[in-house]
């Protein structure tokens, strides 16, 4: 379980840099900072269209000191496959390739590429900051989008649930796999730090509220994003190599209401309808304790090869 | 097309976004800033609960001994204070947000018993200022002014009245709640700084006060409250007892001849002290108090432990007559309610009760209702008003020179209060005086305290306070042994954590790590701890969000 | 993740000699890839583009062939890895056709934009709907306005040989742009020729390595692509032009070089084929050129007085060298296998508008001779040559 501590254990690299464009208070850019600081200097990076275009700087500059290229939204993971292979031609195979992308690029568009990289187990660390909808173009929605959500494509609430990225992705049999979030940096550092230090296709997703786009205050951004957490909305969990689950942080008895409540996105939610995802969130968390148990008897972690 | 010169590619970054002033977006600014916490604020000493506690939770001797240390910069009794404070700090306590108040009280004692055991001494007097001072009466406030002018430097002379200095210390507070020894032991650590003591000699009158006044630089007045409030309606008979006078009694040894039955009159401490060393003398007590149970004076510990010790309670209710013909008086009683309009003006104003009354048989009546001053004399030379010392609001009094403190210049009789009046006087002295290195210090209300819902609960997980141990009752009836068992050094440890530090940056590096323009930069050589980069701050408030302990505030700005 | 290769290839040091080999079409273009050594080869199968990649990775299975291999999930993901890998700074390949090559549309513009000399040979094939697998070049001409230079070739030996040419080109530091060779499927792709492969010394000699000035890395830590004004994206675009415009004297210098070392040439920007004293050109480009030339060689015994105009170079369009090429011919004759409806022939178009406002332009007729793969053979194109030589041209390509 995580301890809430004092001190926090998150490299200080000056990766991700001061005045880039971000919102005030943006989730996405403190993700940003946690992961840049983790991989550290020795690490390029992909970017598609999303905030994190954005947040990384207009040229002539770039608010990360490491080298960016910013590629079309379907592309990321065929970019930073692309990036490594020619790192490790000219020797350079010590260098980390990291692909940052929104859920859009993940879930939806960019899941073609990202299915093939997995499949190929091509050799980056692949960060989707999940904030939940098309939110750079102005909170549309998307695959990661949840239930009953109002999104500007979804005005009165989106009627099917988000897609589970994350065993989709486990289903691969990659090396690595873990959901993490802005609330819980020292849970988000050091699965970035373990995703850095292994090989093969490693993909973490991380919860990115939206300020703007979930209608959240501004100083709220991380307190959302625990309540996620500890409602069990967003349980903090490993999978590796498809069959090695690690629950880090799951319910702590808080009801859905309690993160709900403070999004806007959710103001038109019925009772029933707060009902239906409180049920829904128990039952996932039943599976995924379930999946957890009986998946790791099957088999210890063991490389695929 | 013709060829031309190539042109260097428009696309590759050339330097950073640090260029770029983000800050301007800024409609508000964080202020990183040592807040008073609430418990500081309503603590009568004006302790740094926060600073001392945090130390405690170092966990090595040198960590108690630098608490220590910071406690006794207010406090020269921790080991007294943390057995007989009535705590606000407690009352006022943020972690009620999350379950119970910080035991502060308890870790006090710790320390001072602690203190007691390891032979700590004070810091030793201040370099000379060559000036003296008077203070007269020995009592707490007296005990804690000559303490903190020793400190400033100053000679000091106390003029006691009694054969030794202690007042309510010694002569008031019982054994069970305050042993001797300790009491004893702390004021004598006090006294060992230099501190001059005339027992025997009463200040009185008006000459003698004249006499000081010529004699010293200034004179510090903290003769406390000496004459016992009566109630004349009952009668004269010798039956009728005087509470501090039977406290003072027992705590010299004597054995006071009584009946079986006694009544007590009076619902504060004191009468809680009256009736329970009743108890341990093997009588069956009766207290009647004209409050209720919520509003009684004494603190709720006295209260309940008196009722465990057997303690029959009449709350609501007063003696309407007493019938002195028996050898067993009889007292005619009423419920009643108090006024609550006249209550909150700080005012007792019974209103009987058709058909309450009810009837108690007792060989004595102690009565315990309080004290005033004895200032015969003494109003030629300085103004009273309400039969107490008249003080500009401090504790200066109307004439240069003459300061007045403790149960003689204030109606809120608290020892702590005493403690903390005398160390203002001191303070109040001395810059009299022209000390070079005294500043006012701040007047903080809860108003500027650290509230509640400034406490960020997530970074504090839920944690059952650590109560004191209790002398069984049994055991508490048969001697006067200490009610309450201090701490071990694990559960001061384990309560020391529950303190939140309210207002006091202990470099958590929440501001720091939640910052997503890395606008917070640490500074550990500054006081607060961190800078916030003006530069790139877009004012989003989420550092003082997640400060766990409300240090940091929003400060609007207008462009 | 690379590809499995065979333990301790002993290569066979004849392999890096020139040799002499019956090849396809499309296994030509594998062996010219292989003499140019790219470090990172994306691959996506597509008739009837798939030959040149089965080879190469036969190829990197013996070890002629040291690269990274990538198979990819689609050619979009295909052509994403070539951008980012070339970007990185080290030579990469990649082929497709047709839809594939539509799929990709989207990075070409990336490709071009990013300034990645990425070479890719396209197989023309038509496109769906309906369904088909014939030669036809409208999928790489959609793509002329994506930023690419385009070589239309017409045999397999040419397609070799342009490969090699076309890293020259698209790499020089004046250039930096992707480049396509294209050939048509079937007639060129599948057809077996004799092919010379050159040495690997030669081609060494020919073709410096890859060595960008601007480039992803650690150390110099520059980021591409971040976001422009619209001054930057006017200028930028502006630079590409520029870049642009250097590449027709480029590929004749590249031609030239490699007639010098090779001791094959192919006329560079165009190639005229028995034009002298010609009454008429006959415009074309890719395979259709090789029945062509016999076309002109019956005509010639006839005492037809008409020569081929190869066009080698479609994008940058070669204007100068085209008013140059047909000054003083009073008719040009477009016999094309592309069609862009609404519009009408490619070539024809651009081939006007490139003789727009020149003093005694010849007059053009255009015929969508080969639209779909149909066989144009060389009694047709005399036939169609008459047909032009009779009648005044109009304004439209002509179904014929």
């Amino acid at each position: 379980m995580i301890e809430t501590k004092k001190h926090y254990d998150i490299p200080e690299e000056d990766v991700f840099l001061s005045g880039h464009f971000a919102c005030p208070g943006c989730g996405e850019a403190l993700a940003v900072r946690y992961v840049l600081n983790t991989m550290g200097p020795d690490t390029i990076a992909v970017v598609p269209p999303s905030c994190i275009s954005i947040i990384s700087g207009a040229q002539p500059y770039s608010s990360m000191k490491i080298p960016v290229y910013q590629t079309t939204l379907e592309a990321s993971a065929a970019s930073a496959a692309g990036i490594k292979r020619a790192l490790i031609r000219q020797g350079k195979d010590h260098v980390n390739v990291l692909a940052l992308a929104g859920d859009g690029g993940t879930y939806d568009i960019g899941f073609q590429a990202l299915s093939g990289a997995a499949e190929r187990n091509e050799d980056f660390v692949y960060v989707c900051l999940d904030n939940e909808g098309y939110m750079n173009t102005g909170a549309q929605k998307s695959g990661a989008s949840p239930h009953l959500v109002n999104t500007a494509f979804t005005p009165g609430g989106k009627p099917t649930v988000k897609k589970n990225v994350v065993e989709i992705m486990a289903a691969h049999g990659i090396p690595y796999v873990a959901t993490a979030t802005t609330g819980f940096p020292d849970d988000l550092a050091r699965k970035v730090a373990k995703a850095r230090d292994m090989k093969g296709l490693r993909f973490i997703v991380v919860l990115t509220p939206c300020l703007a786009g979930w209608g959240v205050k501004d100083d709220e951004g991380v307190k959302v994003s625990r309540l996620a957490v500890d409602t069990g909305m967003w349980p903090l969990y490993e999978v590796e190599y498809g069959t090695k689950y690690t629950i880090n942080r799951g319910p702590q008895g808080v009801p859905v209401m309690e993160y709900l409540k403070l999004q806007s996105r959710y103001r038109h939610l019925t009772p029933e309808m707060a009902d239906e995802l409180q049920r829904e969130t128990d039952r996932a968390w039943e599976l995924l304790q379930a999946r957890a148990t009986c998946v790791v008897s099957v088999s210890n972690a063991e490389p695929i090869p | 097309m013709s060829a031309q010169q190539t042109p260097v590619p428009t696309a590759w970054t050339t330097g950073w976004t640090t260029v770029f002033d983000t800050g301007t977006w800024r409609s508000q600014l964080p202020v990183h800033m040592w807040r008073p916490a609430p418990c500081f604020v309503s603590c009568p000493l004006g302790n740094e609960i926060p600073l001392w506690i945090r130390s405690i939770t170092g966990g090595s001797e040198e960590d108690y001994k630098a608490a220590w240390d910071k406690v006794v910069e207010n406090d020269p009794f921790p080991a007294i204070i943390g057995r007989v404070c009535h705590h606000p700090c407690e009352t006022d306590c943020n972690r009620q947000a999350l379950e119970q108040p910080v035991a502060i009280n308890s870790l006090e004692q710790y320390l001072g018993d602690l203190a007691l055991e390891k032979g700590w001494t004070l810091p030793p007097a201040g370099e000379s200022q060559g000036k003296k001072v008077a203070v007269v009466g020995g009592g707490p406030a007296g005990l804690s002014c000559a303490y903190q002018l020793r400190r400033f430097g100053y000679d000091v002379t106390i003029f006691e009245a009694r054969d030794t200095v202690g007042g309510l210390l010694k002569f008031g507070i019982p054994e069970y709640r305050l042993p001797q020894t300790v009491a004893d032991a702390e004021i004598k650590r006090v006294l060992d700084l230099g501190i001059e003591v005339k027992a025997g000699e009463a200040i009185d009158t008006a000459d003698k006060l004249e006499a000081l006044r010529k004699s010293y630089d200034a004179v510090f007045l903290a003769i406390g409250a000496q004459k016992a409030k009566r109630l004349p309606y009952l009668g004269d008979d010798a039956r009728i007892l005087i509470g501090l006078d039977f406290l003072e009694d027992v705590s010299r040894g004597k054995d006071p001849v009584l009946g079986d039955k006694v009544a007590v009159i009076g619902g504060g401490s004191a009468a809680m002290d009256v009736a329970r060393t009743l108890r341990r003398l093997g009588k069956t007590v009766q207290l009647i108090a004209l409050e209720g149970r919520n509003e009684l004076p004494a603190q709720e510990d006295e209260i309940l432990e008196a009722l465990e010790e057997g303690v029959s309670l009449f709350d609501g209710a007063m003696v309407a007559s007493l019938d002195t013909s028996k050898p067993l008086m009889e007292l005619s009683c009423k419920k009643v309610l108090l006024d609550k309009e006249a209550l909150a003006k700080g005012e007792i104003k019974p209103i009987p009760l058709e058909g309450s009354d009810f009837k108690l048989e007792a060989h004595q009546i102690i009565v315990t209702i309080g004290q005033d001053p004895t200032l015969d004399g003494f109003d030629t030379v300085v103004a009273t008003e309400g039969g107490m010392i008249k003080t500009n609001g401090g504790p200066a009094a109307n004439v240069p020179g003459i300061f007045a403190g403790g149960d003689v210049a204030t109606m809120d009789r608290y020892v702590s209060r005493a403690i903390g009046q005398g160390k203002e006087a001191a303070r109040a002295i001395a810059a009299y005086l022209g000390h070079p290195e005294i500043v006012p210090l701040p007047d903080y209300t809860l108003d500027d305290a650290v509230a509640r819902n400034e406490i960020n609960p997530f970074y504090f997980p839920i944690a059952a306070r650590e109560e004191r141990g209790h002398t069984a009752v049994t055991k508490r009836l048969r001697s006067f042994a200490d009610v309450k068992i201090g701490y071990s050094e694990g559960q001061a440890l384990s309560e020391a954590d529950r303190c939140m530090s309210c207002g006091t940056c202990v470099e958590c590096d929440n501001c720091y790590i939640f910052c997503s323009d890395m606008a917070v930069k640490k500074a550990p050589e500054k006081e607060e701890h961190y800078i916030i980069l003006e530069q790139y701050c877009k004012g989003c408030g989420l550092c003082a969000a997640e400060c766990p302990r409300g240090c940091i505030i929003m400060k609007q700005e207008s462009k | 993740m690379s590809a499995v290769k065979l333990e301790n290839p002993a290569l066979d040091p004849a392999l890096l000699q020139e040799r002499r080999m019956l090849l396809k079409g499309n296994h030509a273009v594998s062996y010219g890839v292989m003499r140019c050594r790219p470090e990172v080869i994306a691959m996506y199968p597509i008739t009837p583009q798939t030959p040149i990649v089965e080879k190469i990775a036969d190829l990197a299975l013996t070890g002629e062939i040291d690269a990274e291999i990538m198979t990819c999930e689609s050619e979009h993901s295909a052509m994403s890895a070539c951008i980012t890998a070339s970007l990185t700074g080290v030579r990469v390949f990649t082929a497709s056709a047709s839809q594939g090559l539509f799929l990709m549309h989207e990075m070409l513009h990336y490709a071009s934009g990013a300034r990645t000399p990425i070479v890719m040979p396209i197989v023309n094939r038509t496109l769906g709907s309906p369904w088909g697998f014939w030669p036809d070049q409208t999928d790489s001409l959609a793509q002329r306005d994506t930023g690419w230079i385009q070589f239309y070739t017409e045999g397999g030996q040419e397609s070799l040989d342009m490969v090699i040419q076309a890293y020259k080109i698209a790499e020089n530091p004046d250039v930096m742009l992707p480049a396509m060779v294209c050939h048509e499927a079937f007639y060129v792709s599948h057809a077996l020729e004799p092919i010379t492969v050159p040495s690997q010394a030669d081609v060494d000699a020919y073709l410096p390595p890859f060595n960008p000035e601007h480039r992803l890395d650690v150390d110099r830590k520059e980021s591409w692509g971040n976001v422009v004004t619209q001054e930057m994206f006017y200028r930028h675009r502006r630079d590409m032009g520029i870049s642009m415009s250097h590449v027709p004297d480029l590929v004749t210098k590249a031609d030239v070089e490699f007639a010098e070392r090779f001791g094959r040439g192919y006329g560079g920007i165009l190639e005229k084929y028995r034009c002298e004293d010609a009454e008429m050109y006959i415009v074309a480009f890719g395979a259709m050129c090789g029945t062509i030339r016999e076309a002109v060689d019956q005509m010639r015994e006839k005492n037809l007085p008409v020569g081929l105009l190869k066009i080698r170079l479609f994008r940058p369009f070669p204007v100068q060298a085209i008013q140059e090429a047909v000054a003083g011919i009073p008719r040009l004759v477009v016999m094309e296998r592309n069609y862009s409806p609404g519009l009408g022939g490619i070539l024809h178009q651009e081939l006007k508008a490139a003789l727009f406002g020149m003093e005694n332009a010849p007059l053009v007729h255009g015929y969508l001779a080969g639209v779909g793969g149909v066989n144009v053979s060389v009694d047709r194109i005399e036939e169609l040559t008459r047909k032009a030589l009779a009648e005044t041209p109009v304004v439209e390509s002509v179904w014929v």
